[in-house]
């Protein structure tokens, strides 16, 4: 079994490899954009589906990320690739700090703080304007080389982002301190007394989940080359990760990225054919998953595609 | 002088803020659902408002009872045949399902009614009542009437009729009230549309105060949650003082520290509130208290 999935994800993972040869440019951009969403997902995930704690401003990682590297770059000259471990330290840091008031809250109210924090962090960032460019956003340095190695660059490093975060949440699904955040979210008491230091614990996950999210936010800057306030601190983004999340399942290694790729490549279809009511179809989209397959598709599916599974979901959360 | 007009303006603003929080945190300390799309609902009945002033020339404050009658409907089908499918599930599904309905009123809004920014002026738009020194707008002055009337009524209606008991049994206690013949999926939906048409009503009132557009929907609900921790859960006395808190310390601090941090003032404060005291100021421990 377990040399089955290990195939099958070679399988996968030589496909990813060798098809950025073959596709268009167009292709291209929306393969690194669903990484880039796997990677959000999967890092996040380490928090809210193996810890339970669900983090709905996750995203702002994402944006102090692509603030680091963009003002490295612009203001002190780093190169880019030295500009991405301080993107996760950003997120460690952060996270850590953030943690020791913030992990102390439960449920709704966690999850409302980190909204708190995200929009904080944006108008803070909206006015530095010296360092940051306040509304009028920072221009980052164009890369240098064709457009088409340009393409391929990104998309490697999406992809390797992914691959990273991929790796993480595969450790994490193994080794001990692992099953203490599963612990956690079962029970946070009875986890404590067991005798696991749940603060520590938490900080913990939530800092290794901002690290993943704040490199993705470093490489998604200098793939956009142009960032302002509005465009890192985004929303939608944080609902579209939870949304992706929950389609593939929660606390699994491959279930964010199956849930990013479904999702995302749902949603292109969807805004390349129905241009002006595609946020329309996307909300409509999340509410339909929300109902019929909250478990994930992996879950719900396990013996076989039926609407009567669709339906037992449907029923189980009802009043 | 000054600090007493910068004092007024903001018991002003916080009189909206109070009746748009009102609503939410009914909905939340009832039903535990955390409606984000609370700012976009608001805004349905600020669309109504727009649209029957500039088609029809009904004054603005005669549409309170349409945005009313309309959001209720709204919010009473919503619950009754979406949310309550879910609602017993975790806290995260249902803070995604209402998300996923913002993202989806908020297209909705931008597509059928544009994104452009609208606002009504009836004629009695620039008078002001004159204190000394200190300027009073009689539209701002009658939209926080109206917003301190309305939360009050809310207020009446959960103590003294049956419905409104029937609610606060709901909240306190879901198994003991349907052992009294209490059904629960209708009590929710009835809340869930009262929350929903308390937001209605703010939209209307919104109009008058301020130009909107579908954008600023997020805004607003945020403003109510900060409202509803501020004050604490599903108490309508809670919000009052939540929103009128909101209001004086957003206006002083804009003062004092400038416009742009208005909002990171806003929810530092929330973040604040929930590290120190979750339970927000008027909170009491057995009401409405969050379950996980």
């Amino acid at each position: 079994m377990i040399n089955r999935k290990l195939i099958l994800f070679a399988i996968f993972l030589l496909l990813l490899l060798a098809l950025p040869f073959v596709i268009s440019g167009y292709w291209l951009r929306v393969l690194t954009q669903t990484f880039l969403f796997a990677a959000i997902a999967t890092g996040s995930d380490i928090i809210i589906g193996y810890t339970g704690y669900p983090a709905f401003g996750n995203i702002a990682f994402f944006g102090v990320g692509a603030y680091v590297t963009g003002v490295l770059m612009t203001k002190y000259g780093f190169s880019f690739a030295a500009t991405l471990p301080l993107c996760a330290l950003s997120g460690i840091i952060l996270a850590a700090l953030l943690g020791i008031p913030i992990l102390r809250l439960k449920g709704h109210y966690f999850a409302i703080a980190t909204v708190g924090v995200m929009e904080t962090i944006r108008e803070l960032i909206d006015n530095m304007t010296e360092l940051t460019g306040g509304g009028l956003g920072l221009t980052l340095p164009i890369m240098s080389g064709e457009p088409e190695y340009i393409y391929k660059f990104f998309y490697f490093a999406m992809l390797g982002c992914m691959l990273f975060a991929l790796l993480i949440s595969f450790i994490i699904s193994k080794v001990k301190p692992g099953y203490a955040l599963r612990a956690i979210r079962v029970d946070e008491d009875a986890a404590s007394v067991m005798g696991i230091n749940t603060p520590v614990y938490k900080t913990f996950a939530w800092a290794l989940s901002a690290a993943i999210v704040g490199i993705s936010g470093g490489i998604y800057a200098y793939w956009l080359s142009y960032i302002d306030p509005h465009t890192v601190f985004v929303g939608t983004y944080s609902v579209k990760m939870f949304a992706m999340i929950l389609l593939g399942g929660a606390g699994t290694v491959m279930g964010p990225l199956l849930g990013a790729f479904i999702l995302e490549l749902i949603s292109e279809f969807v805004w390349s054919k129905f241009i002006a009511i595609h946020g329309m179809v996307l909300g409509l989209l999340i509410i339909l998953i929300i109902l019929f397959i909250p478990k994930g598709i992996f879950q719900t599916f396990k013996g076989g595609f039926s609407f009567r599974k669709l339906m037992a979901n449907l029923k189980e959360n009802s009043l | 002088m000054e600090i007493l007009q910068i004092l007024i303006n903001g018991l002003l603003l916080g009189g909206f803020y109070a009746l748009i929080g009102v609503g939410f945190s009914l909905v939340w300390g009832v039903t535990n659902i955390i409606n984000l799309a609370h700012g976009a609902l608001a805004l349905l009945g600020a669309y109504i408002t727009f649209y029957m002033f500039q088609e029809l020339n009904i004054d603005p404050f005669l549409t309170i009872p349409v945005s009313f009658v309309l959001l209720f409907a709204l919010g009473y089908i919503i619950q009754r045949y979406v949310m309550n499918l879910v609602v017993k599930a975790q806290i995260f599904i249902l803070l995604i399902l209402t998300f996923g309905l913002e993202i989806f009123l908020v297209n909705f809004m931008t597509t059928f009614f544009s994104a452009d920014f609208r606002s009504v002026t009836p004629e009695y738009a620039g008078k002001s009542l004159m204190l000394g020194d200190i300027v009073i707008p009689y539209i701002r002055l009658g939209v926080f009437v109206i917003c301190v009337i309305i939360a009050f009524v809310t207020g009446l209606f959960l103590d003294k009729t049956w419905t409104g008991k029937a609610i606060k049994a709901t909240s306190l206690d879901i198994e003991a009230a349907m052992m009294t013949g209490i059904n629960p999926a209708k009590i929710y939906a009835i809340t869930f549309g009262l929350g929903t048409a308390l937001a209605g009503v703010s939209g209307t009132l919104l109009t008058l105060t301020q130009a909107f557009s579908p954008n600023i929907a997020g805004g607003l609900t945020l403003r109510a949650f900060i409202v509803a921790i501020l004050g604490g859960l599903g108490r309508v006395e809670g919000a009052l003082v939540g929103g009128l808190v909101l209001g004086v310390i957003e206006t002083f601090s804009s003062y004092v520290i400038g416009e742009s941090y208005k909002n990171a003032i806003a929810f530092g404060l929330m973040v604040v509130m929930l590290v120190l005291k979750p339970s927000g100021l008027m909170g009491r421990k057995y009401y409405a208290e969050v379950k996980h």
